[in-house]
């Protein structure tokens, strides 16, 4: 292959300009990644996997935490017993006042509705930039682009509170964006795990501590490095009563790590007074990763609460001294989201360590990977889990925050529901008291036992028949694109060199397989978007299939493939979403788009985006259609200046005004967009600074409403990256 | 290499560069369409190669034929894409687009050739 290359590569070039020159519309923002090996990459007989070789061994579980782990040198106490948290004072987020947006998901039902109508489709074309503010997060000289802000800011009153990529946090005026306070949250570049995101600040009334006084209004966050850390709403100063001047330590007990290893990008919950805590794994890097534990804090001490650690699920309290919570157990990296009435926290869960090999993972793990996990916030004991995908290798992770809603069911009783978007484009909704589906969910028959040996596949999947799936039909050769009939060819090449066979067709090792849907959804961490009133749910979503390889030991040794905390890992040798070591397997993974590498275009036909409206009452489409343009994408990334709406790849969820509009930027082309609810029609659009790859918010202060969204671009996403948060207003009102 | 003519105005020259062009087409598509046969894909490109190849050579020697069989493997490729993809346009873009421009320069070259064909069949029985 290797000496055929440069030839293809000019034919293919050639080709492309003579044949695709004036109507070449096409895109794919997707990063650079090695390219599966494919055919003769199994050096080893089946059944036979290589041990892992001791030239890149990882450090052992119980190593002392590398310098810079405990970022700020928070001296931890003596492993804490399980507790209760103090009693919670009711939230802003449990009845958000009408011009606010003050929390993450605007509200305890993480709905992103607001009541806001001042902007309608009518008006909208009197919507300009009010201003622009700087957050002063981005890469510096000589610093790799990890940046991908993904910030929401809230709005409580007279501020609006937000957080940097690198996790500064600051109030700033809703009316003109001028910074009342900053906190410094002094964090090192070291810590980005695979992005620098923060995602939104959490608002917090203290019940201990009376009004007027500092920190009874505390802003709350969860850091990259791994700390919670409580500053007061009016001077962003920290709250002394919380944990250690201000900050808890959440690398206690977790062992072994570098940093970088373990994050936090989302905002924690505050449920009934538990701050509860998920953490970012790197993924890929080895089996025995640090875990993927839930735990709870108190919300007025930071004091520890209790701790759901998979494999030791009868032990709540912290780790004895030397030892630490089980390695290797699911991960959960999205937002999550409290139950106060029913005392729950809803964890969408992602996969054990080591995504793409599942033969070492524990019964503990298979029962709750890849699931709605529902824990109860006093004890931390599971009351509930909904798996929505069985022994995942896909790294099918949920992304996305679950939204609640209440359900009427055709007999005119109300059941308290959960909906849980996921990675596969099957939107599941739960009965939230037992996680039991309240529309139809069936066991299909999937593709088993699969094609490594010892890691047999499930033989059915769960599906959401009840509600439209947001994805299309598995790919077909004809299915394939590209500029000309050349690298059209290639990529149907591609396809007929894959192992596919549809959803969920088990990884291989003798050649590359084809994952579809891909990782990047269905929905990520974008989230969808329900007007409680109308009952329209809007989703958008990605159609980007991946083409990955298993590779034994000895070519992921080759490929230089090694864990993060490898002592000769280099940075860039393998990161989150790229091919990875998976040490202390007998494999490594090699992960890319399914795209034509020489002229970046995805292989499939578009659109790689849509966006859908369903009417939650009959679970029918109102309407669907692709989202995104191919104005700043082109083949060989070239931007194609062309107004066309191809349907980009997007990460960053939907808004829903009471003015009948919907705001979402997510795109690859950075622009912002409006729709009419009511027909999906494209009423106003704006071109952002960077990529608008954020959930935008919207606000009235002083009676004029505003529209938010950080214009932090996407390193994954190539987008252009910036520090703007960019905030528009009516023009014609004062 | 007799069949070959040395271009001698620049109607033939851009005949020429335009064959060049085709064959250079022709044949990563035939090439690799073989291989999507053997693979068990589309039949479509290793046909559709080798013709195409066969007509950028029939248009180097001066063949009006050449000029001939790009067009109808042209109108083949549409039949072909409508009956893929139908009607969508984004389908027919890469099926369709690239080969229908070339067959509109092939087209604007159809005349020449004939022109240049007529001349050296004249000239060959003159000599003869």
């Amino acid at each position: 292959m290797s000496a055929k290359t440069p030839m293809l590569r000019t034919l293919l070039l050639g080709a492309t300009i003579i044949a695709g020159t004036a109507g070449s519309v096409a895109l794919a923002q997707v990063p650079p990644a090695d390219q599966p090996p494919g055919n003769g990459n199994a050096t080893v007989s089946p059944g036979t996997p290589t041990p892992p070789t001791d030239a890149f061994s990882a450090p052992s579980p119980n190593a002392p935490q590398s310098p810079g782990v405990n970022a700020a040198n928070i001296p931890d106490g003596p492993p804490a017993e399980p507790s209760e948290a103090t009693p919670m004072v009711d939230q802003v987020t449990a009845n958000p006042a009408h011009d606010d947006w003050p929390g993450y998901g605007r509200d305890d039902k993480a709905t992103r509705f607001s009541p806001l109508d001042q902007i309608t489709p009518s008006n909208i074309g009197h919507l300009k930039r009010a201003f622009i503010y700087h957050t002063g997060s981005k890469p510096g000289p000589g610093q790799t682009n990890k940046w991908a802000a993904e910030t929401t800011p809230i709005k409580v009153g007279d501020g609006l509170y937000m957080c940097s990529a690198l996790n500064d946090m600051m109030r700033i005026d809703p009316a003109t964006g001028k910074e009342v306070w900053h906190f410094h949250a002094n964090e090192k570049y070291e810590s980005i795990p695979y992005t620098a995101a923060c995602k939104a600040v959490v608002y917090y009334t203290s019940s201990t501590v009376p009004e007027g006084e500092h920190c009874h209004h505390r802003i709350l966050e969860a850091t990259l490095d791994e700390r919670l850390i409580e500053v007061d709403s009016e001077d962003g100063k920290v709250c002394e009563g919380f944990g250690w001047h201000g900050m808890v330590n959440l690398m206690k007990g977790m062992g072994e790590s570098v940093p970088g290893f373990v994050a936090e990008t989302a905002p924690p919950p505050i449920v009934n007074g538990a701050i509860i805590t998920n953490q970012e794994i790197l993924d890929g890097q080895r089996r025995w990763a640090p875990s993927g534990v839930i735990r709870g804090y108190d919300a007025e001490t930071g004091r520890f609460l209790w701790a759901w650690d998979v494999n030791r699920p009868h032990e709540h309290g912290e780790p004895k001294e030397g030892e630490h919570y089980s390695r290797g157990t699911p991960n959960s990296w999205a937002a999550m989201i409290g139950d106060n009435a029913l005392g729950l926290v809803y964890v969408p869960t992602g996969n054990s360590a080591a995504d793409y090999y599942s033969a070492m993972r524990s019964p503990e793990e298979n029962k709750v990977s890849s699931a709605v996990v529902a824990i109860d916030v006093k004890t931390g004991e599971p009351r509930w889990v909904f798996q929505t995908v069985h022994k995942d290798v896909w790294d099918y992770d949920i992304g996305s925050q679950p939204t609640l809603m209440d359900f009427t069911k055709p007999d005119g009783s109300t059941v308290p529901a959960l909906i849980m978007p996921t990675k596969r484009g099957q939107t599941f909704v739960l009965d939230r008291r037992t996680g039991d589906p309240v529309l139809p969910v069936e066991e299909r028959p999937a593709p088993s036992p699969g094609m490594v040996p010892g890691d047999t596949r499930s033989p059915t999947q769960p599906w959401s028949v009840g509600m439209p799936r947001l994805g299309f039909a598995p790919l077909k050769e004809a299915d394939m694109w590209g500029m000309s009939p050349i690298d059209q060819l290639y990529c149907r090449l591609k396809y007929r060199r894959a192992h596919y066979v549809g959803e969920f067709t088990p990884p291989s090792i003798d050649k590359p397989w084809l994952e579809y849907p891909g990782y990047n959804g269905g929905s990520d961490w974008g989230s969808v978007a329900y007007d409680e009133k109308t009952g329209i749910l809007i989703a958008n979503w990605n159609n980007t299939p991946m083409y990955d390889q298993l590779v034994s030991r000895k070519k992921a040794d080759k490929l230089g493939l090694m864990p993060v905390d490898d002592p000769n890992y280099k940075p860039g040798g393998g990161g989150a979403e790229g091919a990875g070591a998976m040490a202390e397997t007998p494999y490594g993974i090699v992960v890319s788009p399914f795209w034509d590498e020489y002229t970046g275009m995805m292989c499939n036909r578009p659109p790689y985006g849509m966006i859908t409206a369903i009417d939650m009452h009959t679970q029918k489409v109102l309407w669907q259609h692709p989202l995104g343009s191919a104005r700043a994408n082109g083949p060989f990334g070239l931007p194609t200046h062309l107004p066309l709406t191809i349907g980009t790849p997007n990460n960053g969820g939907p808004v829903i005004t009471a003015g009948g509009l919907i705001f979402v930027a997510a795109t690859t082309d950075n622009m912002i967009h409006a729709f009419d609810i009511h027909t999906g029609k494209e009423v106003w659009n704006d071109v952002l600074p960077g990529g608008g790859q954020a959930t935008p918010m919207t606000y009235e202060y002083k009676g004029k409403q505003y529209v938010a969204i950080m214009a932090g671009g996407h390193h994954f996403m190539m987008t252009p990256v910036t520090d703007d948060l960019v905030v528009y207003a009516l023009d014609n009102v004062n | 290499m007799s069949a070959f003519v040395k271009p001698q105005t620049p109607a033939a020259w851009a005949i020429l560069g335009l064959a060049v062009v085709i064959v250079l087409l022709g044949l990563p598509l035939a090439y690799m369409g073989a291989e999507l046969v053997f693979l068990g894909g589309s039949w479509y490109y290793v046909i559709i190669g080798i013709a195409v190849t066969a007509a950028g050579v029939l248009m180097a020697m001066g063949r009006a034929m050449g000029a001939i069989l790009y067009l109808a493997a042209v109108g083949v490729t549409w039949l072909w894409a409508f009956w893929e993809v139908g009607f969508d346009g984004w389908g027919l873009l890469p099926r369709v687009f690239g080969p229908t421009i070339l067959a509109i320069a092939v087209l604007l070259c159809l005349p020449a050739l004939r022109r240049m064909e007529n001349a050296h069949s004249t000239s060959v029985r003159e000599v003869a």
